[in-house]
Parts: C-alpha cells; sequence; structure tokens
C-alpha cells in the first residue's frame, strides 16, 4: 500500500500524512466553495495533529489530550469544512465522551465525504452501536469490512457478534484483530486485552491469563491487561491480590470502572469499612459528572442500583437510555427497576437487553434475578443457569448469590 | 487504607472514558495503518550473478525501526502474501506465488530468542516463523491449477542484537533456501529504499533545492523490513513456459506486482456457523510501481486503488496520470521555496508518456505482447541482458536495464520519479531529486541482495545525509556509481557475546 514515515513506537502517523503534502488531493471531491489549497494544507496538518492527540488520550486517559485535540480539530474544520480526518477525530471526540448522537452525526458526515473509504466507518459503526441501531450498525460494519479487513474491522465485528451472543465467531474476530496487528503498539495490546476479556467470559481462564500477559509483554503495564489479571485473581477467589492490584491502579488512573471493581473485590473479601470508603470516592465521581453534565456510564447506574439508593439508580439508568439506547442501557434500567422493587418492568428491561442473544453473565443474571422478583420461576432459573454455565466464577459477588437464587428455586 | 485522592478523583471524573470490560462502550482503535499487509516496494530484475532468471524482491512492513522489541515486526499468519505475474499483458495474474506463514511462540516466554542462537533451528531462538509456497496458474483471473511447492521453510528472524544473535548473519543465511530450480528467502532485510520522507512529504521542502546537489537525509536509513524475494528461471515465468532469447522475443517481458489478502469476515449469520462466516478473501494492498499510489491515486480513490487488480486500472485510474496532480506542484516549487526565477514547465496535461511509463508499458523496451491493457504493473523485459555499468536514473540516464524496464534496488525511485513527471520523456528535463543518492548500506552481490539488517541494539535511524556534490544533470549520474559503495560510518557495535 505504500510508504510509511518511520513512526514513533507511541504515535503512529496516520495515512493522511502522505496527502497533507499534496494539499490539492486532500479535497474529496465535492467542488461547491472549495477552501483554498493553502487553507486544504494547512486544515489537513491540524487535522493530522489532532489524531495524534486523541491516540496520545487513549494511552493516557489525560483529559488534557482531550481538549488539546478538539481545539486542533476545530480549527482545522475552520481552514477547511471538509477535512474527512478532522470529521472523523471530532467524531471520535464526541464518542469519548458518550455523547453517541453526535458521533453519529460526524460519522454520517465524514461518510459522505470520505465515500469508498473505509476509516468514516469505525466512528459511524461505533455510534450506531451504542444508539442501539443494530441493523444500520450491522449494513455498516460489513460495508467497512468489505472495504478493509484489517484490525480496526475485525475487532468491531468481534463486538457486535460477542453482542449477539456469538462468542466462539467473537473470539475468531478478535484473535484475526490481534494477528493483524497494527502501527501502535497500544492499540495491539489493547485488541490483545478483549480477547483475554471474551475468554475470560467463555470461563477460559487460562487462555484469559495468557492474552492479558501478551498485552503486557507488548505495553509495559498496560492497564486494562493489568485489570483483566486482577478479575481472574478475583473469580479465583484470590481476593487480596485483586484488591492490591486494583488499588495500585486506582491511585493512578482512577477510571469509575476499576474503583468500582476494587469497591466490590473488597466487599467480596469482607472488608466492609474499606469497600464503603471506595463505593463514596465512586459516588463522588458520578456527582461530579451529574455537576457537570457529562454523560455516566451505564455501569455507574448499576453501581448505585447495587450499592446505592435504586430509585436513584432508576433516575441514572433513564439518563443513560436517552443518551445511548442499547441493550447495554437496557440492562442497566432493568437492574435499577429490580432493585428499586418493580420487577416486572425489570424484568422487561432485561428481556430487552437480551433480544440480540448477549451472553454477558452478570447480563443475564440481571434478567434471572428480576424473573425471580416477578415470579417467573422457569425463566428465572434458565437465566441464571445460562449465566453460571457460561462462567460459575463470572464474579466473587454475584455469582454466589445466583448459585443461593437457584437452590431457592429449584 | 491510603486514602484516595479526592484530586485524582476530580481527574478521573473528567475522563468519561473507562478502558475495561463491562465499561459503557468500546473504543476500538481507529488507526487504518496496517503494516503487516502494506507492500512497501517490489523490485524486479535481471541479477547479474543470475541472466537467465527473474529476481522479484517484494518488501512489506514499511519502516520498521530496529530496535521495536518486544514487537519484532513479522508477517501475519492469518494474511495472504502474493506476487503476481502477469505474461499476458491483459493485467491480471497469470501465475501467482502465494506465501502463507505460521507462527510458533512458547508458552510460558514472550523473549524472541535466549542468548546466543546460532543457527535458524536453535532452540533458543523461541519465536519462529515459517511459511510455505503455492504456485498458482490462473487462465482470465481464475485459478486452474495449485501446487505447494515448499512447506516449513523458515523465515529469517528480526535482528534484536549481538547478545541473542552473535553472528546474525549465519542465522539469516539459513533462510535462503533452494526450492526446484528457485530460490527463496522471506524475513526481515534492511529497508533498500532511500529516500528524504521528511522533505518529501513536507511540502517537498528540499533541504538544498532543487535536489540534485546531495544534502538530503535519508531518512529510511537503517530501517528494516520484511521482505519475500525469490528467483526463478525465466521459463516459469514466461506465456509459453520457455526461456527467453533475447530482449526482441515475444515472450520477453513480464508484468510483476505484489499483493496483500485478508479474510473479510460475515459480520454474523444467525445461525453462527462460522466457518461460512470466515467469507471471503479480500485484496488490502498492492503495489507495481513506484510511487503510484502515494503520488498519483488522490485519497479519495486509495482504498479502491488497493483492492483492485491491474486489469481496471485503465478505467479507474488513467485520468490521474493524464494530469497528474503531482505536476502542478512541481511547478508551484520555485515560488514556495524562494527560488522563484527557476520555470520548471512541467506539462500538466496530456501526459500519455506517464501512461506509458507506468500503466501500458514502453513500446519497443517493455510492453507486453502487441495489445496490452493499461494496468499498475512492474514491467520487467528479461531479455534486456544486466547493465555493465548500471546508472540510477534507469532509462532516462540510458541504462535501458534499470527502471521501469524493472526495478533494482539501486534505482533512485525517487529522482527518476520527480523527473518523469516533470516531463523528462516530453524534452522537459529538469534537475531535480530529494538529495539522496543511495542506500545507507550497499547490497549484497548475491541471493537475497538486500543487506542484512541493522539490529535493534545499534542503530542510527534516519540519520545518513548524503554527501554534497557537484549537481547532478537530469538522467545523468556520473559521480555517484551503482554498486560496491562505501558506506558512511556507523555508530560502534555493542559488546560482542563470544
Amino acid at each position: 500500500m505504500g510508504r510509511r514515515l518511520a513512526s514513533g513506537r507511541v504515535l503512529a502517523v496516520p495515512a493522511v500524512v502522505f496527502v497533507v503534502a499534496l494539499g490539492a488531493f486532500t479535497a474529496l471531491g465535492d467542488t461547491a466553495q472549495p477552501a483554498s489549497r493553502g487553507e486544504v494544507v494547512a486544515a489537513a496538518s491540524l487535522a493530522q495533529k489532532g489524531q495524534a492527540q486523541l491516540q496520545r488520550a487513549r494511552e493516557s486517559a489525560d483529559p488534557a489530550n482531550y481538549a488539546r485535540a478538539e481545539a486542533l480539530l476545530r480549527r482545522a474544520l475552520d481552514r477547511d469544512p471538509k477535512n474527512l480526518d478532522a470529521t472523523i477525530g471530532m467524531g471520535t471526540l464526541a464518542l469519548a465522551r458518550h455523547d453517541f448522537r453526535e458521533g453519529l452525526r460526524y460519522g454520517k458526515t465524514a461518510r459522505r465525504l470520505g465515500r469508498d473509504l473505509a476509516r468514516p466507518y469505525t466512528v459511524l459503526v461505533d455510534a450506531q452501536v451504542e444508539l442501539g441501531n443494530y441493523q444500520a450498525a450491522r449494513r455498516s460494519l460489513q460495508e467497512m469490512m468489505d472495504l478493509r479487513p484489517n484490525l480496526a474491522s475485525y475487532a468491531r465485528v468481534s463486538y457486535f457478534r460477542e453482542l449477539h451472543g456469538d462468542l466462539d465467531g467473537a473470539t475468531e474476530a478478535m484473535a484475526l484483530a490481534v494477528s493483524a496487528g497494527g502501527q501502535v503498539p497500544e492499540n495491539v495490546a489493547y485488541v490483545q486485552t478483549l480477547l483475554g476479556d471474551l475468554e475470560a467470559t467463555r470461563g477460559r481462564s487460562g487462555a484469559a491469563r495468557r492474552a492479558y500477559e501478551t498485552a503486557l509483554a507488548q505495553v509495559a503495564g498496560y492497564v486494562p491487561a493489568r485489570v483483566g489479571l486482577a478479575e481472574l485473581d478475583g473469580a479465583s477467589g484470590r481476593l487480596d491480590e485483586a484488591i492490591a492490584t486494583y488499588r495500585e491502579i486506582v491511585d493512578r488512573l482512577p477510571l469509575p470502572g476499576y474503583v468500582i471493581a476494587l469497591g466490590e473485590a473488597e466487599l467480596a473479601a469482607g472488608r466492609t469499612a474499606s469497600a464503603r470508603e471506595t463505593f463514596a470516592l465512586a459516588d463522588v465521581q458520578l456527582r461530579l459528572a451529574a455537576a457537570q453534565g457529562d454523560n455516566i456510564e451505564p455501569l455507574q447506574a448499576r453501581f448505585v442500583a447495587d450499592h446505592g439508593d435504586p430509585s436513584r439508580a432508576v433516575r441514572l439508568a433513564r439518563q443513560t437510555w436517552e443518551a445511548a439506547p442499547s441493550v447495554r442501557s437496557a440492562d442497566a434500567m432493568g437492574w435499577a427497576l429490580t432493585r428499586a422493587g418493580d420487577p416486572e418492568r425489570g424484568l422487561a428491561w432485561a428481556r430487552r437487553s437480551l433480544k440480540l442473544g448477549w451472553q454477558e453473565p452478570t447480563v443475564l443474571y440481571h434478567a434471572g434475578m428480576a424473573a425471580r422478583a416477578a415470579g417467573e420461576r422457569d425463566e428465572a432459573i434458565s437465566f441464571l443457569e445460562a449465566a453460571l454455565e457460561r462462567n460459575p466464577d463470572f464474579s466473587p459477588v454475584r455469582a454466589p448469590k445466583a448459585r443461593r437464587a437457584l437452590e431457592e428455586l429449584r | 487504607m491510603k486514602k484516595l485522592s479526592v484530586a485524582a478523583a476530580l481527574a478521573a471524573a473528567l475522563i468519561a472514558v473507562s478502558l475495561s470490560s463491562g465499561s459503557s462502550h468500546r473504543e476500538a482503535p481507529n488507526i487504518m495503518l496496517d503494516p503487516a499487509a502494506d507492500n512497501t516496494d517490489t523490485y524486479a530484475f535481471t541479477a547479474p550473478d543470475a541472466p537467465d532468471a527473474l529476481t522479484v524482491v517484494a518488501n512489506w512492513v514499511p519502516g520498521g525501526n530496529p530496535a521495536n522489541g518486544p514487537n519484532f515486526f513479522r508477517f501475519d499468519d492469518r494474511a495472504r502474501y502474493y506476487i503476481h505475474i502477469d505474461n499476458t499483458g491483459d493485467g491480471k495474474p497469470d501465475i501467482s506465488y502465494r506465501y502463507e506463514f505460521k507462527s510458533t511462540f512458547p508458552s510460558d516466554s514472550y523473549r524472541q530468542g535466549l542468548p546466543g542462537v546460532r543457527s535458524i533451528d536453535d532452540p533458543r531462538l523461541q519465536e519462529k516463523q515459517s511459511y510455505r509456497i503455492v504456485r498458482e496458474e490462473l487462465e482470465d483471473g481464475e485459478v486452474t491449477r495449485k501446487r505447494t511447492i515448499a512447506r516449513d521453510l523458515p523465515v529469517a528472524p528480526s535482528n534484536a542484537g549481538p547478545k541473542t544473535f552473535p553472528d546474525y548473519d549465519q542465522v539469516a543465511n539459513q533462510a535462503i533456501r533452494d526450492v526446484g530450480d528457485g530460490k527463496y528467502f522471506a524475513g526481515q532485510r534492511d529497508d533498500a529504499f532511500f529516500i528524504d520522507l521528511g522533505a518529501a512529504f513536507d511540502n517537498v521542502n528540499l533541504r538544498v533545492p532543487p535536489g540534485n546537489l546531495g544534502g538530503g537525509t535519508d531518512t529510511q536509513a537503517d530501517t528494516s523490513i520484511q521482505t519475500i524475494t525469490m528467483q526463478v528461471p525465466e521459463a516459469d515465468v514466461t506465456r509459453d513456459g520457455e526461456p527467453v532469447s533475447g530482449p526482441d522475443a515475444d515472450n520477453a517481458t513480464v508484468g510483476v506486482w505484489a499483493a496483500t489478502e485478508r479474510r473479510k469476515l460475515e459480520v454474523t449469520n444467525g445461525r453462527f456457523d462460522n466457518k461460512r462466516a470466515r467469507g471471503s478473501w479480500v485484496q488490502v494492498s498492492r503495489l507495481g510501481n513506484i510511487l503510484v499510489n502515494e503520488l498519483f491515486i488522490p485519497a479519495s480513490e486509495k482504498d479502491q486503488f488497493n483492492k483492485t487488480t491491474p486489469a481496471t486500472d485503465g478505467e479507474r485510474f488513467k485520468r490521474f496520470l493524464l494530469e497528474p496532480e503531482f505536476a502542478k506542484q512541481i511547478n508551484n516549487l520555485p515560488e514556495e521555496l524562494g527560488v522563484s526565477a527557476l520555470d520548471l514547465k512541467a506539462p500538466e496535461t496530456d501526459r500519455d508518456d506517464l501512461v506509458d511509463v507506468f500503466l501500458t508499458g514502453i513500446e519497443g523496451l517493455n510492453q507486453i505482447g502487441d495489445d496490452p491493457v493499461a494496468a499498475d504493473t512492474l514491467k520487467i523485459n528479461m531479455g534486456v541482458p544486466p547493465a555493465q555499468t548500471p546508472n540510477r536514473f534507469g532509462l532516462i540516464g540510458g541504462d535501458r536495464a534499470g527502471f521501469p524496464n524493472g526495478r533494482r534496488l539501486a534505482d533512485d525511485a525517487t529522482d527518476i520519479y520527480v523527473q518523469l513527471v516533470g516531463g523528462f520523456m516530453k524534452g522537459n528535463k529538469i534537475p531535480a531529486g530529494d538529495g539522496v543518492d543511495q542506500n545507507d548500506k550497499p547490497f549484497l552481490d548475491r541471493f537475497p541482495y538486500q543487506s542484512s539488517p541493522s539490529s535493534g541494539y545499534d542503530q542510527a535511524v534516519g540519520r545518513r545525509v548524503e554527501p554534497p556534490h557537484a549537481p547532478t544533470l537530469p538522467g545523468n549520474d556520473p559521480q555517484v556509481p551503482i554498486g560496491p559503495q562505501v558506506p558512511t560510518p556507523r555508530p560502534p557495535a555493542g559488546p560482542q557475546v563470544p
């Protein structure tokens, strides 16, 4: 396919750099009110820098990188509103901020600007999936795959298959992503870790461990892989090790998901005082996000359903559903309603979350518990058995609860 | 318990991203670069030490910084790598060599190798890759016969350094294999390409304009690539299965290009029938002639270019050669470089000469048959003998054994390209280039011709500067002969393991 600049280990230089210099090539087709050649070239250079900042943000989780990226990308679009990579960049940024509708708008614009190109689909597919437009997402994803089978498209096919309950197919697709590799070590470590997560979901802890360790060999200290190993520790009863790892991670990178995982491990280990402090931190994060008008994640709504005020959980879950009507949000809605004492509606939402065939054990567990509370005995047994069959150690807190519930039901 | 800092929590609250599973959404990577599939250069030539054979050097995985452990570059086990031959002139492959790779790793270690690897079979070499070769015959683009001609050939490993490989060449040379009447090699080599990429792609920001005085920096110095290099008797690739009697023989010219394919998955079929959902193979990269994709094909067309076969290049892409954007850029250069007195006059339209060079072949030199289609394949007339004194400008330097009649490792692709688009074949000869005239390492005079790769331990990527010299006239290069050269002094090698 051609020449590449020798890139740094961490940052990749997007393919666009090769046409940055040629200016005229970045004007894609449309000739109504074209930007001047100088503006087109300037925009392309800014877009490239903006995309590099986005990759840095992935690697560092430093919010300043997102702000820098946005500034560069907006300047690029000011110069040349038709710049494809700035449009894709703005879409990526919107998705990272969980503004999926905005992401979809940029994704559609990008596809129009770049017909016959694969890369607009990265944003378009992700937005469609998170907004629950699964039919459209399937079409887009197939178009992306037809244009370009590579790490980015294989990884997306994997996720789509996973949501539909095709775990073998999801694993196969992710293995293709890992094999294809990429320019940037973090990208490879990312898909390697996702492969580990899939193996863990299927209860294959040996394969999961190997995948996480390979990711760590790619990028030393890669946090998502360390989290994966900690989860395996937790699943096999080594809670002290899990807690130690989570704590180290949370000290440096207190993302909500990690904080909640720490708290739940502490709870499972019987360290209720520590767990309470940790949950207090998770709560602070939630309130700060709300105060800033940020979109919260379904896992945060679930956290409140599990450990806080269930009616607040219902409000939060509804927010996530309105922002992103996906099966993930449906699961949060269902669980919040069940915990708030409305298992009939909780069960309806749980069924909705499973409509694609999703086999995530925790989601099946939520559905089982909703069915049980709603008096649907057979359905409850079916869901709970499915969760434990998928992975008997799927959660140090929930798996035992699932087993106890089954005993009582049978 | 150590208190979690509220400041950290505040920072985290600003980040809406959660990277772990069970988070609200995936952030799959968006970078589409695909080094394992990317063709970076294709060469085809008649080697002086094998005058009755066709030698093809096909390189992938561009810009490899040797010090990239533990992520050493390798071929993708799940992709298919091709060298295609068109001997009928229709732009479709008639003979294809397909290479498929398989890696093995130990389950308990992530090290490429333990210290002191002495041979390619050495158990201390933990990360191993092997390959097989399938030779296909095709008619009108469909496979009619195929045969696996070799299995389990070793891939030359990446050169981590002298502690892992006290004598790297000894190991790499064991990857040179004879198969039937042919020779094959796959694995890491020093990148033969030489160019000042930084200047070229910073809007042709030449360090020493107009680029014929040396002074350029070879940004590819010390970088590595993964190569598949093959050398087969002419009769294995000609239309009639006979050797080539001379340059005017009917069967003398073949078109060569390299390509990569990957599986296109079916996103989901409700029955999860995964064997069928694996889908068919799709071409994701191809490369025939130098710089066609990079400098003729616009951004909006690149993915289409990579997916298609050369047979449709006429209808899809010819117009981009007839009116090349790059010619306009050449004409803008003097003003941009502040040398406005210079008027380069590159013709911007009716560039049938470029169509001849890059797509159809040049009549009397390297056309395939009487009525060849316009197809981006590297066309080599195997009846033209190797040059006694090669000129790095190839045909425009008066050397009929060089580009565009095939491409040798030492042909200065960048300078040739700039001068061709500048209008050399239409009589407009401009003394332009990138200021880099040769590779940082000398080429070998024997298979596999590309030099051994720099090691990860002692490398100096992108640091070779071309010594300044008197101006080179367009197409004419008496000052810098091709052949064994004295490389620029290199940093001293690291400690040797006895």
